[in-house]
């Protein structure tokens, strides 16, 4: 049975992971829009422990396995350690299939590791406000470490890691020229760039290729390292560990970087709630805007009529 | 009872079912098929591997928090193993996860487990439209309680 926001915002600070869970599917259902919202009210100052960690690249390269990988070793250094992984699903059908569990799964069930996976449904906002939600209450929750899986493409993804205060790029052999591409589109973004599949043929030339781009990129004072892994022996992570935790520690020096990222949890909160009242708009509210009937027999265009409701909608005062 | 009202409660988040063996059963085929045509339904589809323990289940469910568990089993340890799940389940007071079977039942056990909660309990041979709105009957059943508008 559902409790009230206060208990469920109670046990979220208590670590409990029901209430963490059942939070998260909250956040998740526009059915549950108020509720949701007075949880994240109510948790939000015990938020901004947490080091978060966005680790994204295309599909194949091996993240989940990564990030199996990584909260293993991270728990076993003492660091409490959750996932959340974005899978995408079909635009035709809604559905998808939450596959980035079974990569980690092992890892999931031996260390007692909190993942949860979320598909990218409906409106793209939509994802990332309930993954930032999401995030939000791990961290109230006390997690140390929360690593967020993407796949990098896409608007609603780029929002999400625009939470992360650490992103990890992660390619891999056998991309083919479409490496190219990739690479152009993700390298402003990465702070740590990994090679995974080191065991592959053509590791070197891909991980050359990479510190040859970095070396012609000017960089700020953070100096993008290129880690190599091969996951299926475990090789590498200890470095990999070392940057995102040296990449954690510069990010969280760079006030800015706050701000920055205040910011945009507020602009994404004022799009939701622009977004909220424009589908509440109906044929028969829009006879509210004057002049309806003239405006459709002059064939005044949908731009002019659009500026003229969002001064009403967003600044009512006007 | 695949309703316009139970297409309004999973409009924005789709029904999330976790496909599970949870015993030494090898018979994967009909996961496959499973996974694959909720999918298609527009459900968000978890599978939890081979040879998961009842408690491996339970977890996933929770952590996910998903509005179906889906257990299958053909290798005739159904009684035992499902009820175990059942059980774990009472134990810990969920009562907004809703378990549905499947896989080889001979039909006098299928009284039984419905008695625990375990409906469906479907066959070979069961049309995948008779599945797919058994389960979406049944999430409609735990995500109004997970909302609280049960
Ligand atoms: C193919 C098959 C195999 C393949 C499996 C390949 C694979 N990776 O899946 C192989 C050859 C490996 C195999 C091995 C064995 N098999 Co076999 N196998 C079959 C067979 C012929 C078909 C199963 C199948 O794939 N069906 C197709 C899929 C799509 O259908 P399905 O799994 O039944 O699922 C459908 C429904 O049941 C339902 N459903 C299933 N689960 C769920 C869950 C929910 C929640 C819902 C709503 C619905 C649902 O929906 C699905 C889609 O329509 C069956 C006989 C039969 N007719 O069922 C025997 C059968 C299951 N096997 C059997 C046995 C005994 C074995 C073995 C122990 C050795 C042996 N004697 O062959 C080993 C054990 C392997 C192991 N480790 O578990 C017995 C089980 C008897 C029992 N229940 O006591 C059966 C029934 C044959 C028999 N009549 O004796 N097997
Ligand atoms: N050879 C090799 N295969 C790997 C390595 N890491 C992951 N894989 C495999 O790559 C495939 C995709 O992995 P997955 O983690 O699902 O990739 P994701 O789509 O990026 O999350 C799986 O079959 C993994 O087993 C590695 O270091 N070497
Ligand atoms: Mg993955």
């Amino acid at each position: 049975m559902m409790k009230k926001a206060d208990d469920i915002a109670n046990g979220i600070r208590a670590g409990d992971l029901r209430s963490i869970s059942r939070a998260i599917t909250l956040v998740e259902d526009l059915n549950s829009l108020t509720i949701g919202r007075e949880i994240i009210k109510n948790i939000y100052a015990g938020t901004g422990k947490a080091g978060i960690v966005g680790i994204t690249g295309p599909p194949g390269v091996g993240k989940s396995t990564i990030i199996g990988n990584l909260s293993s070793k991270l728990k076993a250094k003492g660091k409490k350690v959750a996932i959340i992984a974005v899978d995408a699903s079909s635009p035709f059908t809604n559905g998808s299939f939450l596959g980035n569990r079974i990569r980690m799964q092992g890892n999931l069930y031996r260390d007692g590791i909190y993942m949860r996976s979320l598909s990218s449904r409906g409106s793209s906002g939509g994802l990332s406000r309930s993954t930032w939600d999401a995030v939000r209450i791990l961290d109230a929750a006390g997690f140390d470490r929360i690593i967020v899986e993407t796949v990098g493409a896409g608007q609603a993804d780029l929002d999400i890691l625009g939470m992360a205060h650490t992103i990890a790029v992660v390619l891999a052999p056998g991309l083919g020229d479409g490496i190219q591409a990739i690479k152009a589109g993700l390298m402003e973004i990465a702070n740590v760039f990994i090679i995974n599949k080191m065991d592959r043929d053509g590791a070197f030339i891909a991980m050359k290729d990479i510190e040859d781009s970095l070396a012609l990129t000017p960089q700020n004072e953070w100096k993008i390292p290129v880690i190599g892994l091969d996951s299926m022996k475990m090789e590498g992570y200890d470095d990999l560990i070392a940057a995102l935790e040296a990449h954690l520690s510069f990010a969280a020096k760079d006030k800015g970087n706050e701000k920055s990222r205040f910011f945009h949890e507020v602009k994404a909160a004022l799009l939701m709630e622009a977004e909220s009242r424009i589908n509440s708009l109906t044929v028969s509210s829009m006879s509210g805007i004057t002049d309806l009937d003239r405006k459709i027999r002059d064939k005044v265009n949908p731009y002019t009529v659009a500026e003229e409701i969002s001064r009403s909608v967003l600044d009512p005062s006007s | 009872m695949v309703d316009g009202k139970s297409q309004s409660l999973f409009k924005d988040k789709p029904i999330k079912v976790l496909l599970a063996k949870p015993g030494i059963d090898g018979h994967d085929r009909g996961m496959f098929v499973l996974a694959k045509a909720f999918r298609d339904a527009g459900m968000d589809v978890l599978y939890a591997g081979l040879l998961p323990t009842p408690e491996e289940v339970i977890d996933t469910a929770v952590n996910e928090d998903v509005d179906v568990i889906a257990l299958s089993l053909l290798n005739g340890a159904h009684l035992v193993v499902f009820r175990k799940v059942a059980d774990l389940m009472k134990k810990k007071g969920i009562d907004d996860i809703a378990i549905v079977g499947g896989g080889t039942i001979p039909d006098s056990d299928k009284p039984k487990l419905e008695k625990i909660g375990i409906t469906g309990n479907y066959g070979p041979g069961t049309p995948l439209k008779t599945i797919i709105d058994h389960i979406t009957e049944r999430a409609a059943e735990a995500r109004s309680r997970k909302l609280g508008i049960a």
